[in-house]
């Protein structure tokens, strides 16, 4: 896909400190944390009573007691104090154990990932072993050999976790080892630590930091595990487990003893897994930018003027002053601005333009089909058939999909859904218009394969995309395109993707069917040579903008636009050789001085 | 989506209501559900050491002697009478006639030789069927001899006191040759006794189940059947109670026994055994070593608040090594050490030993521990109180055994400890004596030593007089007392609740669980 | 797949050896052995030293372990010192129990989980996406211990609705519809967490899979959202989920221990808790055996399941 996004605007952007406080969650989770943690840093200086002092007589109040704000323990200790201290040891141990966990995981990690073979195998067989162990199980049986004590229940929490980090890192460092700049630097004469850790490192290290966020609050519900089990803090010291395992004796008398610390350690872990997931959001550069934004049903529009609905004596299809941009924040970049042109019955139209020039964006916006959030429709209209589609309802603009527009993308590779046979996602396409038995689309899905010229349509109909070649998945996509006879046909680039030869049998296909069946082709390039062959008139787009449009001849033979003439001049020509880039350079000698500058 | 959402809400719904069903579960009449805590290891009384088995064990077999129904007193079950030879080394027993096993098999002579023999003669074609780790209760047992069909006799390789209250001890019951020659060793699944229950079913990790034996030679029970079911955890053993699911509850946790008794669905029995819960003194090296450090923290700690409060109750502050539940040996001259921290701190000042530091091994559970976190915590917070610095390591209950057990030198300065016995003799007798030190394979595990107390031990286990033996055991507590050994601090008052239909419910001093005379109405 | 099967298997073999041997060592350096467990006080060393030779204890322990390992090769697991049964018998009962649990409780999180996920990532930003994931991050929060403990409290002590612990009534009983009673609570504390961790992932998937081109053809070809929505981008995204819940048995066997001990389910996560405290050094072999096999075969069968999945990885 050619979407390009402008260069945003930083006034408008927002700091990633306003993405995170718009977040209410996160921003909840902060206040809590930070109020957490300023109350467990604060408590050796709080008015509170010994924690360790016990008062047997006074046992087991409830909350609100005369000085004792949430009650007594089962030795009459104050509940509060304690909460506070056996927060602070909570924590402390929950981060000591991910970092623990964090640096020999991901040192193992590094080292597997990075080595490979021998010591790969043995080491990821060593962690599979500690998987494989029930880890609570292990945990005790660490504890049970070290002896008591929070420190050894520490190193076990760490020790069972290890596989968790080790796994995760080796995996990344596997996806970069062999990447250009680590390559660069072994043959840079680097010894192998070197590079494992001035290249690799460095990039698996946010990964590293996302992991050890998740596992913070995993790990203080271990370490409580343990404590609860017995096996943490030793009396007369507080953590917030040995809190709620030793309240369990009065779990029916005295519930607060046990509910009190349960629910610290629940506000605790949550508060860090709001903040944890807020602060992913951040961070993230993919969900920051929105690429993992759920995409709606149709592009939402969002018009700033009124459009007639409808336009009587319209040609077949008619765009006029489209308006389509991207919304980053509180900033909208405009990717299409103002475009207007008109498809008639039988007709080619070429939309041609360098990548980012909006015309893939534009051949989107004709039925919704830009990924919204972040794309907005924000003016103009398409006329299909004199109707406009952008005044009409969701279900409407869905109805015409494939029926009235059928779309043809460019690498079929990837806009065919790889988990279904080819057969049954032309079928689909009939069906979702028609209501047809399942062998009758089936037969008409094989039809179709036919007729877009695959051989043995009948066996290759129950393919999956990945066992046929790019060619065939492309005819694949034409005929899904053709499966309810439209009236247009937008193919966004349908050959780029291929290779020449093939790439000139599909523009064949292509050319045939609209002699046969007289269909409308809005055919979308950058290659003036294909719309040379192709197209019978051409519309040139520039930065969002049709900037010349005729006949292809005339632009051809005699372009107005500067623009015109650059792309016209892309077009190689055979045996032209090096000749070919003296042609092209000067014609882009300024441009490049512009964006460098 | 929402459709989809509505329908799996509306099946749970569904499930639920027909699931849930008429709130409590009911126990069915005339069938005691007993909730035990935890999974019996074995329904073979040689093999099992728990008391938690012994529940089961005393209802399904008897012995050649039992003790008195809520007494220590001595009373025959099988043997019908005795005699003792004068020099205490020949035991001759004359047995019931006409009693035969759950099996079938008739009850003889050959049949307690064939018992005793299984134990303690590594030669014996059965003795593989063990370990039978309690068998040295009859190591003083020479020879066991058959008279005649229903006379046997006992030879002893020297005076041993305590011999027939190990014999009414579970360890004394009487198992079934011919199951134990059918089932080898897996007999501890398929037990068969002479008891007033017969073995029905053993579902793993779920219930034992026993029924009615309407041969009883002292008269069929008045249930029709027991189930004993295991839950290891406390709070669910409660839950459990209260919500209906079962009729006894044994072990009750300390904070939950006011509850039962504050509401007339249920009756909270109690009665005292001999149990003593205390925490060692390492007498061989440290602060601890001077007597008057020792005497400090007996004053030091609290012990009516750690049986009132933290116990809430279910003890009683203990004195000495010899817990009032043997009351013909227990001497109630000696009276618990005070609560007295100006004493305490007076008698460290005097040793030097303010501000001493301590290392205090406290186990997370284990046999008669009742709640040993909290007690050493509070222990830990009243000799703090007196300037005492304690660190308190705490071990789950086989790492503390096998920490204690070896001997306390070099490691620690104080351990908590517990022992149920079923005579005065073996708790001090283990416990207490040089030749006890863990280096001769005792449990004197904090080194006391004191010639006098040695020698009144060993002529107590060797007398056959009650009277002397009572006498010598008064003495010992006294000395015991004053040389401050051990922080003497409970004794258990065990208890038991039952729903109010149950009657007949008894505890018994020897921890046992005698339900022949309990009826469910 | 037949190949790979075998292969996958054959590679767990050298793993499960390993623990084994790791086991033997863990075990033998937990300081105290079973005959302290048998004999609780009366352990005095002559004592120990009797009950450690006639369980065979006595010997070195590499030899202890060629003698486990051949009974096991003989399919002979031992038998347990405590428990006075053979080892099979108490882990294969245990095991039963455990699946039962722990399987509906994987049943329960992947439903529920993917539902969530689905349901959020369907209404990402809106009202609904932000109440499922503060469900989630509650349940993913929350200690399940304690969590059980509230069940218990409120469903069988407060309203008496449900059972407090057990897998069957005690008398009577036992039919399917008292297993499924027993089952709930415990089931459903321990779902909750993995729910969670499930529901988050598959939102995640989801979006991944939202945006990528063929769900856009799916829209170009005119279907509507719901079929855009469940059978495009659903069934893309089960293929990363489904590793994922694999993964999850894993922590649903694991977390299993806490549940069973509170819940009082006989299953193996409890049994092996106890038989470390007793040092049932055969119970715990023969248990951690299963639980690992146990563990190797769901991830086996997590992936075939995404090969059958993903025509992709079939070849």
């Amino acid at each position: 896909m050619s979407v390009a996004i402008a260069p945003e605007i930083r006034s408008t952007r927002l700091t990633s400190w306003q993405l995170l406080m718009t977040n209410r969650l996160a921003a909840a989770g902060l206040f809590v944390l930070v109020a957490i943690l300023l109350l467990a840093a604060l408590a050796p200086w709080l008015p509170l009573p010994n924690p360790n002092i016990t008062d047997q007589p006074n046992r087991l109040h409830p909350p609100f007691s005369p000085g004792h704000l949430l009650g007594t323990d089962h030795l009459g200790r104050d509940i509060l104090s304690r909460l506070l201290w056996g927060t602070r040891v909570s924590i402390l141990v929950g981060l000591s154990a991910t970092a623990i966990a964090a640096f020999f995981g991901s040192l193992i990690g590094l080292v597997a990932g990075y080595t490979g073979g021998r010591v790969d195998d043995v080491m990821m067989r060593l962690i599979d072993m500690l998987m494989a162990f029930p880890y609570i199980l292990l945990a005790l049986a660490i504890v049970a050999v070290l002896g008591p004590g929070l420190l050894n229940a520490l190193y076990a929490i760490a020790l069972v976790n290890i596989p968790f980090f080790a796994r995760n890192i080796r995996g990344v460092t596997l996806s970069i080892r062999h990447r250009e700049f680590v390559d660069a630097a072994r043959l840079s004469g680097k010894g192998h630590t070197a590079v494992l850790f001035t290249e690799v490192l460095p990039n698996v290290l946010p990964v590293i930091v996302i992991t050890m966020s998740t596992t913070v609050g995993w790990m203080i519900l271990e370490t409580a595990g343990l404590s609860f089990l017995g096996l943490g803090a030793q009396p007369p010291q507080a953590d917030l487990g040995s809190m709620l395992g030793q309240g369990r004796a009065q779990l029916f008398t005295a519930p607060h003893v046990s509910m009190i610390p349960g629910l610290m350690i629940f506000a605790l872990v949550m508060s860090i897994n709001l903040l944890g997931d807020g602060v992913r959001d951040v961070l993230d550069p993919r969900l920051r930018s929105g690429a993992l934004n759920r995409p709606m049903p149709v592009t939402s529009i969002e018009r700033e003027r009124e459009q007639p609905a409808e336009r009587p004596g319209a040609a077949l299809l008619e765009v006029d002053g489209l308006e389509t941009g991207f919304r980053s924040g509180r900033s909208l970049t405009l990717a299409v601005k103002g475009v207007s042109f008109r498809l008639d019955r039988g007709e080619c139209l070429g939309l041609i333009g360098e990548s980012g020039s909006g015309k893939s964006v534009t051949a989107l916006s004709l039925l919704g089909l830009v990924a919204s959030p972040p794309g907005v429709i924000r003016n103009g209209a398409v006329y299909l058939g004199g109707r406009d589609v952008l005044a009409q309802s969701e279900q409407q603009i869905i109805a015409q999909r494939g029926a009235r527009v059928a779309y043809v993308f460019q690498d079929p590779l990837t806009t065919l859904h790889p988990l279904y046979r080819v057969a049954d996602q032309i079928a689909e396409a009939i069906t979702a218009h028609n209501a047809l038995g399942a062998s009758e689309a089936h037969a008409r899905a094989v039809a179709l394969m036919e007729t877009v010229g695959i051989r043995n349509a009948r066996e290759r109909a129950s393919a999956y995309p990945h066992e046929l070649s790019g060619g065939q998945r492309q005819r694949i996509g034409i005929a899904m395109a053709l499966a309810n006879d439209p009236d247009v046909i937008v193919a966004d680039e349908p050959t780029t993707a291929l290779d020449v030869t093939v790439q000139a049998r599909i523009l064949d296909l292509l050319r045939t069917l609209r002699r046969e069946r007289g269909l409308a082709l809005l055919l979308i390039t950058h290659d003036f040579g294909v719309v040379a062959q192709v197209c019978d008139r051409v519309a040139v787009m520039k930065d969002g903008e049709i900037v010349e449009q005729g006949d292809t001849r005339a632009v051809l033979d005699a372009p107005r636009h500067d623009y015109t003439r650059r792309l016209i001049a892309c077009v190689p020509e055979l045996g032209q050789g090096r000749r070919f880039l003296d042609n092209v350079r000067p014609l882009f000698a300024p441009q490049r001085q512009e964006t460098e500058a | 989506m929402n459709a989809i959402l509505r329908g799996v809400a509306s099946a749970t719904l569904a499930l639920a209501l027909a699931l849930a069903g008429p709130a409590a579960a009911q126990t069915p009449p005339n069938v005691l559900v007993v909730g035990q805590i935890a999974e019996p290891a074995s329904l073979d009384p040689h093999v099992s050491t728990a008391a938690n088995d012994f529940r089961i064990h005393v209802n399904i077999y008897d012995g050649l002697v039992r003790n008195k129904p809520g007494t220590l007193e001595i009373e025959p079950a099988l043997a019908t009478d005795w005699t003792i030879s004068e020099d205490g080394l020949t035991y001759t027993f004359s047995l019931r006639e006409g009693v035969t096993f759950h099996d079938g098999s008739p009850f003889d002579a050959e049949t307690v030789k064939f018992n005793f023999d299984r134990m303690l003669d590594e030669t014996h074609p059965f003795y593989e069927t063990g370990p039978f780790p309690l068998s040295f209760n009859f190591a003083s047992v020479e020879d066991v001899t058959v008279v005649d069909e229903m006379t046997v006799e006992f030879t002893l390789n020297e005076p041993f006191a305590p011999f027939m209250s190990n014999l009414a001890s579970p360890t004394g019951l009487v198992v079934s040759p011919a199951a134990v020659e059918e089932f080898g060793e897996d007999y501890g699944r398929h037990p068969s006794g002479t008891g007033p229950f017969k073995f029905e079913e053993w579902e793993s990790n779920a219930r034992v189940v026993v029924s009615r034996n309407d041969a009883y030679w002292n008269g069929a029970p008045s249930l029709e059947a027991i189930v004993f079911r295991p839950i290891t955890d406390a709070n669910t053993r409660v839950a459990e109670m209260l919500s209906g699911g079962i009729d006894v509850l044994v072990e009750t946790p300390p904070d939950n026994v006011a509850t039962f008794r504050q509401d007339a669905n249920f009756t909270v029995h109690e009665a005292v055994g001999p149990h003593v819960w205390y925490a060692m003194l390492n007498v061989k090296e440290g602060p601890f070593a001077d007597k008057r450090v020792r005497q400090a923290v007996n004053y030091a700690v609290n012990k009516e608040s750690l049986v009132d409060d933290v116990l809430q109750g279910t003890a009683e502050v203990s004195a000495g090594p010899i817990p009032p539940a043997f009351n013909w040996a227990h001497n109630d001259e000696v009276e618990p050490y005070p609560y007295d921290p100006e004493r305490a701190r007076e008698l460290l000042a005097e040793a030097g030993a303010e501000g001493a530091e301590l290392t205090f091994y406290v186990t997370e559970g284990g046999s008669g521990m009742l709640d040993p976190v909290p007690m050493g915590t509070a222990i830990q917070a009243d000799l703090a109180a007196v300037g005492l610095e304690v660190d308190i390591e705490t071990y789950e209950w086989n790492t503390f055994l096998a920490e204690v057990n070896p001997g306390l030198e070099g490691k620690a300065d104080m351990a908590e400890m517990a022992w149920m016995t079923s005579d005065p003799d073996t708790l001090p007798y283990l416990t207490l004596r040089t030749e006890a030190w863990p280096e001769n394979g005792g449990f004197n595990s904090s080194y006391y030593s004191n010639p006098q107390v040695d020698e009144l031990l060993n002529s107590a286990r060797t007398s056959t007089d009650p009277d002397e033996r009572a006498e010598l055991y008064k003495e010992v507590q006294a000395i015991v007392h004053e040389d401050a050994p051990w922080l003497f601090v409970a004794n258990w008052k065990q208890n038991a609740v039952t729903t109010a239909n149950v009657e007949g419910f008894q505890l018994q001093p020897d921890f046992s669980l005698v339900l022949r005379n309990v009826s469910k109405n | 797949m037949t190949a790979y099967i075998i292969k996958r298997l054959l590679t767990a073999i050298p793993v499960i050896i390993g623990l084994s041997v790791i086991v033997f060592l863990i075990m033998a350096m937990i300081p105290g052995d079973p005959a302290l467990a048998i004999l609780g006080s009366y352990a005095t060393p002559e004592n120990v030293e009797r009950i450690n030779r006639d369980l065979g204890l006595d010997r070195p322990l590499p030899e202890q372990y060629l003698i486990w390992i051949t009974n096991l090769l003989q399919g002979d697991f031992g038998r347990s010192y405590i428990l006075n049964r053979p080892v099979i018998d108490e882990v294969l009962e245990r095991l039963g129990a455990t699946m039962i649990l722990a399987g509906t409780a994987l049943v329960l999180c992947s439903i529920f989980g993917i539902l969530a996920g689905v349901v959020s990532a369907v209404r990402q930003f809106g009202w609904t996406d932000r109440v499922v994931t503060f469900f989630v991050l509650i349940g993913i929060s929350m200690p399940a211990f304690w969590l059980g403990l509230i069940f218990i409290l409120l469903f069988a002590v407060q309203w008496r609705i449900l059972p407090a612990s057990g897998m069957y009534a005690v008398y009577g009983g036992g039919d399917l519809s008292d297993l499924i009673r027993h089952l709930i609570l415990p089931a459903a504390t321990l779902a909750i967490v993995a729910t969670g961790v499930v529901a988050r992932l598959t939102r995640a998937a989801m979006l991944e899979v939202l945006r990528q081109d063929f769900v856009r053809t799916a829209r170009a070809k005119g279907l509507d959202e719901r079929a855009v929505v469940y059978r495009h981008a659903l069934r893309a995204a089960l293929v990363s989920i489904i590793p994922v819940i694999g993964v999850q048995a894993g922590f649903v066997l694991g977390g299993s221990v806490y549940i069973e001990t509170v819940f009082q389910w006989p299953g193996l996560g409890a049994m092996l808790v106890k038989a470390v405290s007793t040092r049932d050094l055969l119970l715990v072999q023969g248990g951690v055996l299963v639980a690992a096999a146990l563990y190797v075969l769901v991830n086996l069968a997590a992936d075939v399941a995404q090969a059958m999945l993903d025509p992709r990885l079939k070849s």
